[in-house]
């Protein structure tokens, strides 16, 4: 082929989900008439899961599909990116924000200074928190410990809880034992994969973040090799991903809902209005400390402030 | 006048080396205390504090980088030694002009992309991903100087490998013995 | 572009020379990685180590390895490894090999408080080898059963590698620890049988201490089995912490710590002194241990990257074989992956391959994971690369050749394909535990 690309992302092959990414690598591949080639790497395969970000940057490999909360370090806008806690979960009104109110371009931006190109994003299904023992009320959440990272830990710090730091794969174990009492995932997927309902049963109902905006990262100066009409065929084959996304991700969500009911799940009981608020609020005061961190977030936020007016 | 520069060279080099090997051994304590510290702030007090994790882990790198100049000072990195223990020294000599030019290689590129990754951190202002985000920049700095250090280490004891494959004897076999004294 | 056979040939041509000529493990790996990666792939593949060290340094999994080491230097040098061995000697009595056999038991109990390898053997190295080589035991005997019993970390729950495996082929962790439960005792207790038989059979290998002149008094046997039992207390401690939920198994190697420091004041062996030299030394195996993971690390992730992992997978498309041979089939090429890559990436790359394949001819997929467990042991201690090798080379003394370790491990070795072809032809002995306990 002319091009060789390598593509990251973070499922482990015969996922359900590593498999969507596969059939976005094959597509460029036909779209291109083959002019471009393009191996998919799965989670282990070359690059660690929070080095996807760094090795696409360097042309390690070219393509890559990362969740921002492990790159928060490196490029914070792309925690405003991926949806704040307490953000709206609205396809059509993400829709709008990223394409017509001016979030594509100051992302565009954003991620150009760190020397990538970013795709048109796609959207994976809500974040919830899984505790041991039911949640009644909002105050339930104070003391507990609960393993979330980034935004998410600060958000349940604001609620009262305690948010652990731990290693992906101690989480099973650590619910058990007691070490934590919840934990969030990165989806109800992620909970399914991982188990944890064996050792924590219930599900808290209010979402942390509603939907996951996620983006395709591509080398710079790979992109740059690119044709117009090769860059084109990228761009098309990329938004069909994410309608594929979209449409498998909901299914799969629901599936994980239905194979974690079977083994025990239960939802805590239905929030108040009062605790809503209180969920809002605790979201609400994020905002502030994230614009002030960053110029990129800083203008990110300012628009949705502008929105919310 | 060459071979006592040389000299001078490799026995600076023993000094550094050991010096900052003795040095990260006070690390390893302070390590233990830190996650044990997060056991009891979190299980006694109820309060995991935000920083043990990183910090812990920040220390973790820090013996596991800095510490591998002196063990190649010390003979301690691994190696399979069964062609090796049966070929006469000066063999083993050029056998050691291999191996080390080999380390060497990996090491200064690994030298050389910290460097790289040291400014971007500094530009970009990188952080671990954490609630806490400490600053990742000393880290790719004291990789560079770790990778520096073994460069050190490697370049004097490729030197007394060759000294030792022309004439069968290391140059300076009194640094050599160190490793084999008892650590009781 | 070169192809990924021919690379990978390329690759073991000359991990074999650099290893033949003695050269430092980890370092010439990541050497190896460079100059063929340089030749085949330009200078943009320099780019795989910073993500690579990141990805190791900051592995708060491996942390145990620094914690765990440094607990084995405490209990050694306060004389703490000593009283633990004394006491276990008392109670077991007077039969050949007690200490090897006290050495399969503490790694037991160490198997169940760490999920990895490595922290198992350089805890029960450092406190339990000098010992037995003192006493005069066989240099294999000794160094073999601690290989055999570091590898029971990963047997015995807790097990990182059973929670990635559960993980990437969504099956439950609860039944992979409940059903490796069977297959572990299996092991231990063969481990033993062999060392009982191996002594009864060669009484050189593991001489009993002389009678002494004077049978030791009321009192002297009271102090040992203070002692020991104050020495037990310490792993009850460190076991209880996990359980109880106070931490988690990474952190306990901490409590060990802590705990190794106040049984030293309370024996009045405490010194400053011994914190600083157990610390020295522990930062050297520390670092040595590390060097290896990224060197190591550095090879795999520049083969993974030309796409080894998609040879694998294009050779296990449609065979066509009978069932039981494929699956032999599928332990046979683990084992050779264990010839150059390490256990982890042998599970993120297998599981995802072979377990589908595993369940669509019929197979229960918690057996067919635990399967792979016991191959990974075996693959982590077979020549020419072997963590558990590596890591045990470490701790050894300086009289200790790789090729005494290679030599070590034999018997140990079959053992352990013993159990693993019981397991493979008695699926029950994974099965039927999980079954009656959980549903
Ligand atoms: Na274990
Ligand atoms: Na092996």
């Amino acid at each position: 082929a002319e091009y060789n690309w390598r593509f990251a992302n973070l499922y482990s092959r015969g996922t359900a989900f590593g498999e969507v990414y596969e059939n976005f690598a094959k597509n460029i591949e036909t779209m291109s008439n083959g002019r471009i080639k393009v191996q998919t790497l799965y989670a282990g395969e070359g690059v660690g899961s929070s080095g996807i970000f760094g090795s696409v940057k360097t042309g390690l490999i070219t393509m890559g599909a990362t969740f921002q909360s492990l790159n928060a370090g490196e490029l914070p806008a792309g925690i405003v990116e991926i949806g704040l806690p307490g953000g709206t979960s609205d396809v059509a009104e993400l829709s709008t924000l990223f394409h017509e109110k001016g979030w594509g371009p100051i992302l565009e931006r954003a991620y150009a200074e760190q020397g990538l190109v970013w795709l048109d994003p796609y959207i994976q299904p809500a974040v919830y928190v899984l505790t041991k023992e039911p949640i009644n009320s909002i105050e339930d959440f104070k003391g507990l410990k609960i393993r979330a990272p980034g935004a998410y830990g600060k958000f349940l710090r604001n609620l009262g809880a305690s948010p652990v730091s731990l290693s992906w794969s101690e989480i099973y174990t650590s619910l058990s034992t007691g070490v934590i009492d919840g934990s969030i995932g990165s989806n109800m997927i992620d909970h399914r994969d991982g188990n944890h309902v064996e050792v924590a049963k219930y599900m808290y109902p209010l979402p942390l973040a509603g939907a996951q905006v996620l983006p395709i990262i591509v080398n710079k100066s790979a992109w740059n090799k690119l044709p117009d009409d090769l860059k084109a065929i990228v761009k098309a084959a990329t938004t069909a991903h994410a309608q594929e996304q979209m449409n498998k991700s909901k299914l799969w969500e629901a599936e994980a809902v239905a194979d974690m009911q079977s083994k025990g799940l239960q939802w805590s009981p239905a929030a108040s209005d009062a605790d809503k608020l209180a969920w809002k609020n605790a979201g609400a005061s994020l905002y502030d400390e994230y614009a002030a961190a960053d110029k990129f977030s800083k203008e990110l936020i300012d628009i949705l402030r502008k929105e919310q007016m | 006048m060459i071979m006592t520069a040389i000299r001078r060279y490799c026995l600076g080099v023993h000094t550094l080396v050991a010096f900052i090997g003795n040095s990260v051994s006070y690390l390893m304590p302070l390590l233990a205390l830190v996650v044990a510290f997060e056991v009891f702030s979190r299980y006694i007090l109820n309060q995991p504090t935000v920083w043990a994790y990183d910090t812990s882990l920040f220390i973790f790198s820090y013996i596991a980088a800095l510490g591998g100049a002196y063990a190649q000072q010390q003979r301690a990195h691994i190696n399979v030694d069964i062609l090796y223990n049966k070929v006469s020294d000066r063999l083993k000599g050029v056998f050691n002009l291999f191996s080390f030019a080999l380390a060497i290689l990996f090491v200064v590129i690994m030298c050389k992309v910290s460097i790289g990754k040291f400014e971007e951190a500094l530009e970009f202002n990188y952080r671990r991903q954490s609630e806490w985000a400490p600053q990742m920049h000393h880290y790719w700095l004291m990789i560079a100087v770790a990778s520096v250090l073994l460069i050190l280490q490697l370049s004097s004891d490729w030197i007394n490998s060759l000294h030792q494959a022309i004439t069968g004897k290391p140059l300076l076999p009194e640094l050599l013995k160190d490793a084999q004294e008892d650590d009781q | 572009m070169i192809g990924i056979e021919l690379l990978t040939g390329i690759l073991l041509v000359c991990i074999v020379v650099a290893f033949a000529l003695g050269a430092p493990v980890g370092l010439a790996l990541g050497g190896i990685a460079m100059g063929i990666g340089y030749l085949t792939w330009g200078d943009a593949l320099f780019n795989v180590i910073p993500t690579t060290l990141e990805s190791t340094h900051f592995s708060f999994i491996l942390l145990a390895i620094p914690l765990y080491i440094y607990m084995g230097q405490l209990l050694t040098r306060s004389g703490i490894g000593d009283a633990m061995f004394n006491a276990s000697q008392m109670i077991i009595g007077r039969v050949r090999g007690s200490l090897a056999i006290s050495v399969i038991v503490v790694c037991s109990m160490i198997g169940a408080m760490v999920g990895i390898i490595g922290a198992g053997i350089m805890t029960s190295g450092s406190i339990a080898l000098r010992p037995m080589l003192e006493r005069g035991y066989d240099k294999r005997l000794a160094l073999g059963v601690i290989m055999a019993g570091g590898g029971l970390g990963i047997l015995i729950p807790p097990s990182i590698p059973m929670i990635m495996f559960a993980s990437s082929t969504q099956n439950s962790v609860g039944r992979m620890f409940i059903g490796a439960l069977i297959p572990a005792l299996i092991t231990i207790i063969l481990l033993i049988t062999y060392v009982v038989i191996s002594c009864k059979l060669n009484p050189k290998r593991a001489p009993l201490d002389p009678v002494p002149e004077v049978l030791p008094t009321v009192k002297e046997k009271f102090l040992t089995a203070r002692d020991g039992l104050l020495s037990l207390l310490l792993i009850v401690a460190v076991l209880g912490s996990i359980i109880m939920g106070i931490a988690t198994p990474t952190e306990s190697g901490a409590i060990g710590v802590v705990g190794a420091i106040v049984l030293a004041i309370l024996f009045k062996r405490f010194k400053p002194r011994m914190v600083q030299k157990a610390g020295m030394q522990a930062a050297l195996l520390v670092s040595v241990a590390m060097w290896i993971i990224v060197g190591a690390s550095v090879f795999s992730n520049f083969h993974l990257l030309m796409g080894v992992q998609n040879m694998v997978a294009g050779f296990t498309q449609d065979l066509g074989l009978p069932p039981i041979v494929i699956i032999m089939l599928f332990q046979l090429i683990m084992l050779l992956l264990g010839f150059i890559i390490d256990e982890f990436i042998i599970v993120l790359i297998c599981a995802p391959i072979f377990t589908p394949i595993a369940v669509a001819l019929g197979y229960d997929p918690i057996w067919f994971g635990i399967l792979m467990i016991l191959n990974i042991e075996i693959a982590v201690q077979t020549p020419p690369y072997g963590f558990a090798l590596f890591y045990l080379k470490g701790i050894a003394p300086p009289g200790v050749t790789m090729l005494d370790i290679y030599k070590s491990i034999l018997p140990f070795v079959l053992l352990k394909l013993l159990v693993l072809i019981t397991v493979m032809m008695i699926p029950e002995l994974v099965t039927w535990l999980p079954n009656q306990l959980m549903d």
